[in-house]
């Protein structure tokens, strides 16, 4: 037991943008202990305003570079619930198929290269070419599938521009779909590999259980392990649902003096999104080979170690490929339909009115709302938008608060390594915006 | 409205994806479009993509501020040119022509973070898989201004001819 102990972690690597993990320990009394998010605001809501709802789903892409297709779509839902905008059956679909190539991407990479390192003792996925070479070939595999994807569908891997209020400017072609689809049933191999490398080191994943609330959506007509329809529930309203419209009542949005993000709670001190919280919430309607993983990890329903988060991604993983599979034998079998919004909009009544709506997808990490008021002519008037890490950050310091006195015995580095990898078990995605490269010459 | 215009990806781009042929050399330009002179890199790369520039062998790729995506654009191509906003201690506007090699990080961020990973990390990483591009180029232009603005600086929008001129040397 530690009677000293100062840890100061400034910016966390291996998250997305920057947050930092600061213990004062003086005398055997825990002095100071917080997760710090220092950066900037970015401002997206105020820069939206004024601009016309075609443009606004190509603006707030640029929020990520993970999740620029959950906030595209999250924006054009809001957009569309906004304006009375009607989506097709096809174009519904295929924006699922979307999402699905994002959350792919996502999770491989959090799985894969940032969150592996910890458990095989790496400081990054580099590193571990050398020490297992064929494991990381296998995590680039399954990645650039899900690149390859997300570019067939959103025309890019990054920042999709096919995406319209209304519908989509273009779909792939029948026989793409059976490409992709092939090639989803060549990785379901590389995915059981991934699993197993996973369960071989899951020794390594911290025993740590804190009582929490999950939030997530949840849909019930028909009943779906959702991702982007249904309203919003969580484990403490026993699988009730609220409409999404209800978002700032469920979010309660709050401001710390610790965090320039926003913190956020609902029925106690703070509550945790991402793919446990989905996996709590909607554990039984995962596919056969995602039960399978579960079961693997013995992951089940309630489970409450922040830790897991990781393996919930991978079993989702599982659930994506197979899931996919089977709706676009479902699409193909209606046959494809010519109906690309290139005008942008299906506006049945020909105008635009005035309106209000909020929209609500799944991120990789979390539950993402989008709300925008648009003026008659279509403009936007104003804009809020709560993403699923602000969600997390209260949840986060509540876990420091019962895991630091619990692991007080351990060496300095030790207390430090299971914070950080606390951190980004949550998967956060702080924010992210210059990017320059930073050089000096070599003299 | 070219916000909109933008949702029409041209053929060069979508030959990318799934199944398709990759060409020998890909041009990546890099940078958030928001942020005024930070996205010189896609601005440029836009530009060099204009059908009537005509480079057959070249894909030219917007990759925004994609982080390990970048690991799979490059792989197994002959050569990758990549353009990006650079901070080199160099008058606003300043072109300048660099190799993997002559450059190292001032990123305090050692390992992989999911945005801000260091570029040359991702180059290593492709590297020791076996799929790096024999020539790896980059273009760095010094900015002017990172403020929010969905345009480069005049400083650089008034130099954009000369960086065509510079890039388009090297993809001949």
């Amino acid at each position: 037991m530690h009677n000293n102990l100062d840890i100061n972690v400034h910016h966390i690597t291996r998250v997305e943008g920057h947050g930092n993990i600061v213990v004062n320990l003086k005398n055997g009394k825990i002095e100071k202990l917080q997760w710090h998010v220092p950066e900037a605001p970015r401002f997206f809501e105020a820069m939206v305003r004024g601009h016309n709802f075609q443009d606004i789903q190509i603006i707030v892409s640029r929020i990520c570079g993970i999740c620029s297709i959950t906030h595209s779509l999250a924006a054009t839902k809001a957009v569309e619930s906004a304006l009375g905008l009607t989506v097709s059956e096809q174009a519904d679909t295929v924006r699922i198929l979307m999402l699905y190539a994002e959350q792919l991407q996502s999770h491989i990479l959090h799985v894969g290269y940032l969150a592996a390192p910890d458990f095989f003792g790496a400081p990054s996925v580099v590193p571990l070419v050398a020490r297992a070479p064929d494991v990381v070939k296998t995590i680039v595999k399954a990645h650039r599938t899900a690149n390859e994807w997300a570019n067939l569908i959103a025309g890019r891997p990054t920042h999709p521009v096919t995406i319209v209020p209304g519908g989509l400017t273009r779909i792939p072609t029948a026989k793409q779909f059976r490409q992709l689809q092939q090639t989803l049933k060549d990785i379901v191999p590389a995915a059981k590999t991934i699993a197993e490398v996973v369960l071989s080191i899951a020794g390594n994943i911290p025993k740590f259980e804190r009582p929490t609330e999950y939030v997530s959506l949840k849909q019930t007509s028909p009943p779906t392990y959702t991702f982007y329809h249904g309203g919003i529930t969580s484990t403490d309203i026993k699988g009730m649902v609220c409409p999404v419209e209800k978002w700032h009542d469920t979010a309660n949005e709050y401001v710390v003096e610790q965090s320039t993000a926003k913190w956020a709670k609902w029925h106690r001190d703070s509550y945790a999104v991402g793919a446990l919280a989905r996996f709590n919430n909607n554990a039984d309607l995962l596919s056969p080979m995602a039960k399978d993983a579960a079961k693997m990890f013995g992951l089940q329903k309630g489970n409450c170690n922040p830790y897991m988060n990781t393996v919930a991604q991978l079993v989702e993983c599982f659930h994506i490929i197979e899931t996919t599979i089977e709706m676009i034998d479902k699409l193909l079998t209606k046959g494809l339909k010519d109906e690309s919004c290139l005008s942008g909009v299906r506006n049945p009544a020909g105008t635009i009115k005035a309106g209000r709506g909020a929209g609500a997808v799944e991120a990789p990490r979390g539950i993402l709302f989008h709300e925008y008021e648009f003026d008659k002519k279509g403009n936007c008037v104003a804009a809020d938008m709560c993403i699923p890490t602000n969600q997390n950050h209260a949840n986060i310091q509540k876990d420091f608060e019962k895991l630091l006195p619990e692991i007080l015995d351990q060496s300095p580095n030790d207390i430090r390594l299971k914070l950080e990898m606390l951190v980004r078990s949550y998967d956060p995605c702080i924010s992210c915006s210059t990017h320059f490269l930073d050089v000096k010459f070599v003299k | 409205m070219h916000l909109l215009l933008d949702a029409f990806p041209r053929r060069e781009v979508r030959k990318v994806t799934g199944k398709s042929q990759k060409k020998a050399i890909v041009v990546i330009g890099l940078g958030n479009v928001l942020l005024s002179d930070e996205g010189i890199g896609v601005h440029i790369a836009r530009r060099l993509a204009r059908p009537k520039r005509k480079f057959p062998l070249v894909d030219f790729i917007e990759a925004g501020s994609a982080g390990l995506t970048l690991l799979h654009l490059i792989a197994n191509r002959k050569k990758a040119v990549i353009i990006d906003c650079a901070r080199m201690e160099a008058e606003p506007g300043t072109i300048r022509r660099f190799t993997p090699d002559e450059v190292r990080s001032v990123k305090q961020l050692s390992n992989f973070s999911m945005h801000e990973q260091d570029i040359l990390q991702v180059i290593n990483l492709s590297k020791q898989l076996g799929e790096c591009p024999r020539e790896i180029v980059f273009f760095g232009i010094q900015p002017e201004s990172l403020e929010p603005g969905q345009k480069p600086t005049k400083t650089l929008a008034g130099r954009m001819e000369t960086y065509i001129a510079e890039i388009s040397k090297e993809l001949a």
